[in-house]
């Protein structure tokens, strides 16, 4: 086809363009297929009235959404093509070292004996597991959430939308399922879990993101 | 006239569904394109060629993803980095290629033009000035016989005659430069 009938083509029946945003619908599609996920896989507490009227539950709940909400923004600004990213990456970082600092706190006023039971809590083998299985369920609607966009980073587009999985599938897990209750846990073992599904995010997006 | 703030305001134009405006947006998108795609495939023109189309209708399918309230040309610049870096990668081919400020989009277009200018002038040179400037309103500026002639204080016939020999006069001096 010659370049200037192609003009021609695409300039014909030309539609306004409303801005291109994530898609609202399909992460709250990711966030039941979280809760379903930790309800068939793993099982809900049981108490769960007691537990999700806990304030541990909530910072919980509170780390991981904010994980989800900044990897969310950094996506958002990823898919647009010139658009600078440091704002965002600085607000992840943000929330990752605030939980760290909380964590290393909490560790250092807890008496020396109890500080690798409270670090370990009882599932630290699991957790991160545990969260990527999770996020299996929550992946293929987050990712579907960013398609109207244009990621010029395929791989730096795959991370933000991994990490921003992670977080979802993180929060419906810490809030219905996992029973540990200390900071140093949740900073240091739904970090990594959440990390985890952030690189596996982006050996997806080299594939799946391009456009 | 900032060639920034025109192709912003025919983009912005364009988002609100203006056909004419985005067809001499993609025009001119082309002929930025074209140059820098060119420039960094060394000379494979068909490819260059392939590459500008892929562009504009990523340009046209994305164009959602342009924020008013950033620069055109950045955005723009973006686009064309990733297809050409898509198109390294498709061929299985690992270039580098480096992150420019995005003014290089616009500035390679106005670098050719600005040759092809002063080639256009320099062979215009052998011309006496009169007939030098019927010349440029009748083949550069657009400009009827008729209108190019009363510009010039002279009769249609006489203005029609001067063009003709001007263009003889041309196409000799540059086939014997071609020699």
């Amino acid at each position: 086809m010659k370049t200037d009938d192609l003009i021609d083509a695409l300039a014909a029946g030309l539609q306004p363009a409303r801005p291109a945003r994530l898609n609202a619908l399909l992460l709250a599609c990711a966030a039941a297929a979280s809760v379903a996920a930790v309800a068939i896989l793993l099982g809900v507490r049981p108490a769960l009235a007691e537990v999700l009227s806990s304030p541990t539950t909530w910072m919980k709940g509170l780390y991981t959404a904010g994980l989800a909400g900044a990897a969310l923004w950094l996506s958002a600004r990823a898919g647009r093509p010139g658009v600078d990213t440091r704002a965002p990456l600085a607000a992840l970082a943000a929330v990752v070292g605030l939980a760290v600092f909380w964590g290393a706190l909490e560790l250092l006023m807890t008496p020396g004996s109890e500080r690798l039971v409270d670090w370990l809590g009882r599932t630290w083998t699991v957790c991160g597991r545990n969260i990527l299985l999770v996020s299996a369920a929550a992946a293929v609607p987050t990712f579907l959430s960013a398609r109207r966009l244009a990621p010029t980073r395929p791989a730096f587009s795959g991370f933000a939308l991994g990490v921003a999985t992670g977080g979802i599938a993180a929060t419906a897990y810490g809030v219905l399922h996992c029973p540990e209750s200390t900071i140093a846990f949740v900073a240091t073992w739904y970090t990594a879990g959440i990390a985890a599904a952030g690189l596996i995010g982006a050996a997806a997006g080299r594939v799946a993101l391009r456009w | 006239m900032d060639r920034e703030a025109e192709l912003k305001r025919l983009m912005l134009r364009g988002l609100d569904g203006d056909p004419g405006a985005w067809r001499m947006l993609l025009t001119q998108l082309r002929g930025a394109l074209t140059p820098y795609f060119r420039r960094r495939l060394s000379g494979l023109e068909a490819d260059a060629e392939d590459l500008v189309q892929d562009c504009l209708i990523a340009i046209h399918a994305k164009r959602a993803t342009y924020d008013r309230s950033m620069a055109f040309t950045a955005w723009a610049y973006a686009i064309a980095r990733y297809k050409l870096i898509d198109h390294f990668r498709r061929q299985g081919r690992r270039v580098d290629v480096p992150l420019e400020d995005a003014a290089v989009l616009t500035a390679e277009h106005s670098v050719e033009d600005g040759v092809v200018r002063r080639d256009l002038s320099k062979v215009l040179s052998i011309l006496p000035m009169r007939q030098r400037r019927l010349i440029e309103d009748v083949r550069i500026g657009g400009f009827s016989l008729a209108e190019a002639a009363a510009r010039n204080g002279c009769t249609e016939g006489a203005a029609k005659v001067s063009v003709h020999r001007s263009m003889k006069a041309l196409s000799a001096s540059v086939i014997s430069h071609e020699d």
